[in-house]
């Protein structure tokens, strides 16, 4: 049987899990290749739309991270994120798109480890939960 | 305080229409933004009046609005005008325009709002066969709309918004015309809302009125059948479009061209991203997403732009139905609209237009929330 290689897209903050992907890549930590980073100056920026996007282009997991509370680099950034995740996962489960496969997390500048080990438990989640059904959509 | 505007040439709506040509002679009002027939034709739309003698066409409490005047009034009053305008509004009407206000794009310093029982309303097509179909006199009309178990008139059904709306009544208004549990025949009973609606209301020295008593009866018995009407709704169309599969074919007939939302009073953002170069995409782009999916359908973003937009004003969604009503291929998008916005209402605990001071949830946000949303592990 083929194995299931899910199609992961991860906002990351610039100045906190962007740093923290950095710090895993110098310290050789490995974590999976099809989680696609795309860095973002701040988790505030990410329009719900971002993710809606992607579910609907097919990928079978979104993660949003950014800093710990407190710690945004422009003050509240991060809060205005948690909000919009709490919006995407009460209208993304009505329409079929499990709120599991939208993850909101928060991984500060220092923590490379945790970074590797989040980025790993969120692609075993995702294979275990089997491929996004939007991927078949003819309609976007 | 409450007054009474008592029955003209026997006819509930002159009365109405010369309290509003009081209203417009007096010293505080110098305009009027209210329903008006438009001169040989059905149609009834909201207005600006300044001449009393063009009162006559008022059409106070219309059996359809093809337009939410919310939105409109958020056109007269984003900035000063040095004018006073009282506006009358529908109970969805006046929840939108409070939200507009809470995005200041409108403000309610130069008017004096004026709400009322809602009269109900058929869809714009509807509305359209029941005037060709012989309709009711306006005082007919009203009669039956407020006695009670009216699902249909005239063999016509009222709009789905109407028949699951669980606040037929005014809110935040500075006078209020109430028409349920008042005996019609003597006329109708307007109360005031605030000081400034009590101060004008007292100018006119019309006769005093007590508070209806069986009104509380009636307005929970109205909110109860809808709520049920309501729930049986959501139920429905939570089942016809729980994948994205099945949304698809509940849009198959969209043609983007974007109607629901030019008449959504609480689609707030200046410029919409679907009308931006964002979207104006490569021909290259369309041939990728073909040989990525084997096909795909074109004008394409349809799901894409009806997702976005919950996810954008259904917190706000007022319920008014006008994104039914504005679809030229017949979608109820209403209904589904109306079952998302049930979620992320109760998400955030927040009534849209309902108190002027809560502010709407993606507006504001605190240190310590949600925290259930954050994590791996995470709900």
């Amino acid at each position: 049987m083929e194995t299931f290689e899910p199609v992961i897209i991860a906002f990351v903050c610039n100045w906190c899990t962007y740093t923290a992907a950095d710090l895993a890549g110098t310290s050789r930590l490995a974590y999976p290749t099809n989680i696609r980073l795309i860095r973002v100056m701040c988790t505030g920026m990410v329009d719900p739309q971002y993710v809606i996007k992607a579910f609907l282009e097919g990928a079978d997991g979104v993660l949003i991270s950014g800093c710990h509370p407190g710690d945004c680099h422009y003050i509240n950034g991060n809060y205005k994120a948690r909000r919009r995740i709490k919006l995407l996962k009460e209208i993304l489960p009505r329409f079929g798109i499990e709120k599991e496969r939208l993850r909101l997390t928060w991984i500060g500048a220092s923590d490379g480890i945790e970074f590797a080990e989040v980025m790993n438990r969120l692609n075993d989640q995702i294979i275990e939960m089997g491929p996004s059904q939007t991927n078949l959509s003819k309609a976007i | 305080m409450m007054i009474k505007i008592e029955r003209e040439e026997n006819s509930l709506v002159k009365g109405l229409q010369q309290f509003f040509k009081q209203l417009l002679e007096t010293q505080e009002i110098d305009a009027l933004f209210l329903p008006v027939g438009l001169k040989g034709s059905h149609s009834v739309m909201p207005s600006l009046v300044v001449d009393p003698a063009q009162l006559e066409d008022v059409v106070p409490l219309s059996p359809a609005f093809p337009i939410n005047s919310g939105r409109m009034v958020s056109r007269l009053s984003y900035k000063a005008s040095g004018r006073k305008t009282a506006v009358l509004l529908r109970p969805c009407e006046m929840r939108a325009f409070v939200e507009l206000v809470k995005l200041k794009q409108g403000s309610r310093q130069e008017l004096i709002l004026i709400g009322m029982d809602c009269p109900r309303a058929f869809t714009t097509s509807d509305y359209t066969a029941y005037m060709k179909d012989a309709p009711l006199t306006q005082d007919a009309y009203i009669e039956k709309v407020f006695s009670p178990d009216s699902e249909r008139l005239n063999g016509f059904e009222f709009s789905s918004a109407c028949r699951t709306c669980e606040n037929p009544f005014p809110v935040n208004a500075d006078i209020n015309i109430l028409l349920h549990g008042v005996d019609l025949s003597d006329g109708v009973v307007v109360e005031s809302g605030s000081d400034e609606g009590q101060e004008i209301l007292k100018s006119l020295n019309l006769k005093e009125a007590v508070r209806p008593d069986k009104r509380d009866e009636v307005i929970l018995q109205i909110k109860e059948a809808n709520a049920r009407a309501s729930a049986a709704m959501i139920e429905e169309i939570t089942e016809k479009t729980d994948s994205i599969e099945k949304l698809n074919a509940f849009f198959d007939r969209c043609i983007n061209c974007y109607n629901c939302r030019n008449m959504c009073p609480v689609c707030y953002c200046k410029e919409c991203v679907f009308n931006t170069d964002v979207f104006h995409h490569q021909p290259v782009q369309y041939h990728q997403w073909a040989e990525k999916k084997g096909s795909i359908k074109l004008p394409t973003d349809t799901i894409f732009y009806h997702l976005t937009r919950m996810a954008h004003m259904s917190h706000s969604c007022v319920e008014c139905g006008q994104c039914s009503n504005a679809c030229p291929s017949d979608i109820n998008v209403f209904q589904l609209f109306k079952s998302v916005a049930q979620k992320t209402q109760a998400a955030f605990e927040y009534a849209p237009g309902m108190d002027e001071n809560q502010p709407p949830p993606l507006s504001v946000f605190y240190e310590r929330e949600f925290e259930n949303v954050v994590g791996i592990e995470s709900e």
